[in-house]
């Protein structure tokens, strides 16, 4: 039989690969590299949008290292990481855990914890969370009739922050599809072997399930840290950074000194401290997921 | 390899850079024509004003067809922020309303915005902009560097207006010296009501009010014209002491039991101020419409400006309202300025906009609304009170974001009891005058 060949209707030169991906690479140079290198050196500049760039070299640094709204900002944002990442990739989980589990009518369950991760920190949002938090919202309504006291969400400087957390835990459904669909994932067999060997359900997910999402939890992890970290929606919308700038964080830092007070440079530096922050903060994942990784392989 | 990339990446930041230096080399001139075009023109403001300019927009487009506006509005909250990007990037409406500071951020070499008096006197051909109804004071408002950026649309001081209602209710009169204003606190405060509020949101009213009390009682402006400091530390502890006696006397609520029941919500969309929980509020003559709306017709009444025991009334300040501008990069000066002309000048556009941007700095604009029964309302009166005060002009230092961000905080902090008014004022005066030197650059 006759042997049939293709011909690749390109050609065959070395140059048909970098040719084929060059809509990608235009787009990551125009997009990515551009605007990533030009705001590094705007970060070494005195500019306010309006008037000729004047290089100061690490000036902008220098100043926002300096600067008490700057510390502030980096402590927020560490405490909101610290607290929300945690909680959230254990809510989503433990929610993901339970619609794996094959009951009628779990569709709509799986759907409904969805929809909030769409509407975001949107106007409408906001305005529920002040109808809900405010000081004669429902939530202390509610404290006040289980016969709590009410709390002040809004106005005291350490519970504000936690309106915002609770915003961002309540839209887990992103976090919680990527488990489910790891869950389904898991043989069965595991289970049904560790069943006869007389396991019990809390045993299981301890010895099986968590550790064949560990590739997964850690990917929501670094995800989850990554988003923690740029947060600035929700702040702006809810409680403008505040009271006394408790929930002033990094993202809104950079929108102040870009938007507010036209001070391009020094919103460049910013966001250019906040990426060493974050890369700062994915290695040390890494390395520690590694140091764990090896542990076991012992 | 290395070496050439990094030469090809420095090359092209520098190329970028340069173009963000954006000198103003190439405007559009004036040709003294009116051409058929599309122009986009922005302001902000409640929903009066909306109405009111969508309105006049109407009537402009059946004298000019030829000429279509497209209109770009919204609340205040984040526009500065909306116009600046705008600005930075060369893609702002034709026409603007401006604030007062924003010839002082966006505009500090004067080159900012387009300069009017190409526009209003030109002697080669026809000038769409006629400013003879303006007075050369008000004129002065809008210049900057020696260029006309842009006219005054009204001016306006804040005043105190108050919830008739509630005041009945609780049997109060409305105050005329500080001193009656902190015994009132007692009064409501046994109702749980408060006669006042005072915020630190971007209105800032709560530092506003204690720098008026200060200027009455030492003579001396806050900031100068020029950008220079003109209160000493011990100044601006008596202004942070004077906003402390107001919270511990429950004249004004704590800015905690405030955002507490408010949460980050505007004074006039509170159900604290629209359920007459609080019953006043210190308000610009030509933006109290926002807050007379959300109460029952006649509820919102202007009180007197408030004195000293000597009887000393100055003060309390004044500033041009708001201004329009054009953009420095329109194509269509000409169109522009002929519809800028309309929105200032034309008697049927003043009766329809009526007062929803103060009383109107055009002579013309006014007499207009005088002889159609118009120029009546609470911006009116603020505006005929102010009139028999020593008023000062508002310097646009002032009006600076990060300013008021300093202020803000200073006042935050001694409401909170984070600090005393003593290191408050310390930290404020320092930071101010190292911001002013910054910026006076």
């Amino acid at each position: 039989m006759k042997k049939r060949t293709y011909r690749n209707p390109v050609g065959v030169s070395r140059f048909t690969g970098l040719l084929l991906i060059s809509p990608f690479i235009a787009g990551f140079l125009i997009f990515t590299l551009y605007p990533f290198v030009c705001s590094f050196v705007l970060g070494l500049t005195d500019y306010n949008g309006n008037t000729t760039p004047e290089f100061t070299g690490f000036e902008n640094y220098i100043n926002l290292i300096k600067s008490e709204d700057f510390r502030n900002a980096v402590k927020v944002t560490l405490k909101y990481a610290v607290i929300l990442v945690p909680a959230k990739l254990i809510f989503s989980l433990f929610t993901a855990v339970i619609l794996s589990l094959e009951i009628k009518g779990m569709g709509f369950f799986r759907t409904a914890f969805y929809i909030p991760s769409i509407l975001g920190a949107n106007l409408s949002v906001v305005i529920m969370w002040q109808y809900l938090f405010t000081s004669k919202g429902l939530v202390n309504q509610f404290l006040e009739l289980i016969g709590a006291s009410p709390v002040s969400w809004y106005g005291s400087p350490d519970k504000a922050i936690f309106i915002i957390i609770l915003l961002r835990l309540w839209e887990f459904g992103s976090t919680m599809i990527i488990f489910l669909t790891s869950l389904k994932n898991i043989p069965k067999e595991l289970y049904d072997a560790a069943k006869v060997d007389g396991c019990g359900s809390i045993r299981a997910f301890f010895s099986i399930t968590l550790p064949q999402l560990r590739g997964v939890i850690f990917v929501n992890l670094i995800l989850q840290i990554i988003s923690a970290f740029q947060e600035f929606n929700a702040p702006y919308m809810i409680t403008s950074g505040g009271p006394l700038k408790s929930t002033y964080t990094l993202g809104m830092l950079i929108y102040d000194e870009m938007f507010r007070y036209n001070e391009i440079g020094a919103a460049n530096a910013v966001s250019w401290l906040l990426f060493m922050i974050i890369a700062a903060a994915v290695a040390v994942m890494y390395i520690v997921s590694g140091w764990i990784k090896r542990r076991d392989e012992k | 390899m290395k070496t050439k990339i990094f030469k090809a990446a420095v090359c092209l930041c520098a190329l970028s850079l340069s173009a963000c230096g954006k000198k103003q080399n190439s405007i559009t001139m004036p040709d003294g024509k009116l051409d058929k075009c599309s122009l986009r023109f922005s302001w902000w403001g409640g929903d009066d004003r909306h109405e009111a300019t969508l309105e006049a927009i109407k009537l402009w487009n059946t004298l000019h067809p030829e000429i279509e506006i497209i209109p770009e509005y919204g609340g205040w909250d984040g526009w500065t922020e909306k116009a600046a990007s705008q600005i930075a990037g060369n893609t702002e409406p034709d026409i603007m309303q401006i604030n007062y500071d924003w010839l002082v951020s966006l505009s500090p070499e004067g080159d900012g915005f387009y300069d009017l008096s190409l526009l209003s006197d030109n002697s080669e051909h026809h000038a769409f902009l006629d400013l003879s109804g303006f007075d050369e004071e008000t004129l002065s408002f809008g210049i900057r560097r020696g260029n006309l950026n842009a006219v005054t649309v009204s001016l306006s001081g804040r005043g105190l207006f108050y919830n008739s209602d509630v005041y009945e209710i609780v049997g109060a009169e409305y105050p005329e010296t500080w001193d009656e204003l902190l015994a009132l606190g007692e009064k409501f405060g046994k109702k749980n009501l408060y006669p006042l509020d005072l915020d630190i949101q971007s209105g800032g009213t709560a530092w506003y009010l204690a720098v008026v009390y200060v200027q009455q009682k030492t003579g001396k402006e806050f900031i100068t014209m020029n950008g220079e400091l003109g209160f000493t530390q011990e100044d601006i502890k008596e202004a942070l002491d004077f906003y402390k006696r107001l919270e511990d006397n429950h004249v004004i609520r704590t800015i905690s039991a405030r955002t507490d029941e408010d949460g980050n919500a505007a004074l006039y969309e509170s159900p604290e101020f629209i359920g007459g929980n609080v019953a006043g509020v210190l308000e610009w003559g030509s933006s109290v419409g926002k807050y007379e709306s959300v109460l029952d017709e006649n509820v919102l009444e202007a009180g007197p400006f408030l004195t000293g025991e000597n009887g000393s009334s100055g003060g309390w300040m004044v500033k041009p309202s708001m201004l329009y501008a054009i953009s420095k990069n329109t194509s269509h000066p000409d169109e522009a300025a002929a519809f800028m002309n309309f929105l200032l000048n034309n008697e049927e556009c003043a009766v329809i906009l009526g007062t929803s941007r103060g009383i109107p700095a055009s002579s013309y604009a006014e007499n207009a609304l005088e002889k159609s029964g118009r120029l009546s309302g609470l911006a009116k009166e603020n505006d005929d009170l102010l009139e028999q005060l020593d008023t000062v002009t508002i310097s646009p230092y002032m009006e600076l974001s990060r300013m008021k961000e300093i202020c803000n905080t200073a006042i935050e902090s001694v409401s909170y009891g984070t600090s005393d008014t003593a290191s408050a004022a310390k930290q404020m005066y320092e930071e101010i005058n190292a911001y002013l030197e910054r910026v006076r650059k």
